[in-house]
């Protein structure tokens, strides 16, 4: 009989057992740390990653906010800096009127100059008479101013014939007045009073308003800072 | 030596029974450590937006003590400018009301240059 091929005592039996128990053990052990590592592992990078990307959303949503609180200051500033234009814009407006209306109330006094009021008739008479250009024209006044006016037509029917070589027939509208409030002036009719011209104080003043508009506001105001272009 | 036999068989099916806890324990563990990681994350990611919201809203405030100022500093200078309007207006009224009626009392009758006036 062979040495190796001898069957082993109990003591030895054990001791095998012992040695392969040990070695099931190890092995588990050793599996065991395996997982445990690599368990640690995936921890740090699925923490990492969720952190990550909650932390690339939180980003982005500031940022947002942040631009949106931004772009409402912009907004509130440009609203506000519209709010101050307009409030210029309104005084610089309610001035103006108040010049206009000031005038008017002054424009009552120009008739007080006789003579100087009856050239002026005289002007506005032949003024529309040019225009005319008519052989029968009607004169409409103020009941106060018949008198002035009789004189003033005479010297404007003058004038006229003298440079336009023409005859003509002026006559105060019998039928027809400028109301008492009127600051004065006339209004010139031909054709039947199918033409008019109104060469009242007031009309004169509303024409001269609107065309020295521009002017009366650099007068009153000063040249304004922001413009640019000038013709 | 049948019975040595299966009670060595015992032993070491015992073994591998007590391995097998073993390696389960390990696994339990990647399990937790799995939640563990989600948990932790959900953690860090509070502080971080507590931190950006605290950020955030001292963004905020600063600029809000900001517009403050750009707005009432706005509001003085139309005021001044305002006041401005009003010293023009004052200074030159009267100014305007005569140019204005100057040009309603001051006529010029012109005969219109199409008129043909014979000799």
């Amino acid at each position: 009989m062979s040495h190796h091929t001898r069957a082993l005592n109990d003591e030895e039996v054990l001791n095998e057992m012992k040695k392969m128990v040990a070695f099931i053990n190890q092995e588990a052990i050793e599996k065991a740390r395996e997982i445990k590592v690599k368990a640690d592992e995936e921890f740090n990078i699925e923490k990492a990653k969720l952190v990550r990307q909650e932390s690339n959303n939180i980003e982005a949503t500031y940022q947002r906010k942040i631009k949106q609180a931004e772009i409402q200051k912009k907004i509130t500033q440009s609203n506000v800096i519209n709010k101050s234009r307009l409030k210029l814009l309104q005084a610089r407006q309610q001035y103006l009127e108040e010049v206009f209306n000031e005038t008017v109330s002054q424009l009552i006094k120009v008739p007080q100059d006789n003579v100087k009021y009856r050239d002026i008739l005289k002007n506005l008479i032949l003024q529309g008479l040019y225009q005319l250009m008519d052989e029968q024209v009607k004169v409409i006044v103020k009941k106060s101013d018949v008198d002035l006016a009789n004189n003033a037509i005479q010297a404007a029917s003058q004038n006229y014939k003298e440079t336009t070589k023409r005859d003509i027939i002026v006559e105060i509208d019998k039928e027809n007045n400028l109301p008492d409030d009127s600051a004065g002036g006339v209004i010139l009719t031909s054709h039947f009073g199918r033409i008019r011209i109104n060469n009242t104080l007031e009309e004169r003043l509303v024409l001269a308003q609107e065309e020295l508009l521009p002017e009366i506001r650099v007068l009153l105001f000063g040249h304004s800072p922001n413009r640019k272009h000038f013709h | 030596m049948a019975h040595q036999n299966s009670q060595g068989i015992q032993t070491l099916l015992e073994a591998e029974k007590e391995a097998a806890k073993i390696v389960q324990k390990a696994r339990q563990y990647r399990v937790q450590r799995l939640k563990d990681a989600r948990t932790e994350a959900a953690k860090e990611i509070e502080e971080l937006k507590a931190q950006r919201n605290t950020d955030f809203q001292e963004f905020e405030a600063e600029h809000a003590g900001n517009s403050d100022q750009s707005f009432a500093k706005l509001n003085a200078e139309t005021d001044a400018k305002l006041a401005a309007i009003q010293t023009a207006f004052d200074n030159n009224k009267n100014a305007v009301m005569e140019k204005l009626l100057a040009a309603v009392t001051t006529v010029e009758p012109k005969v219109h240059t199409n008129v043909k006036v014979p000799e």
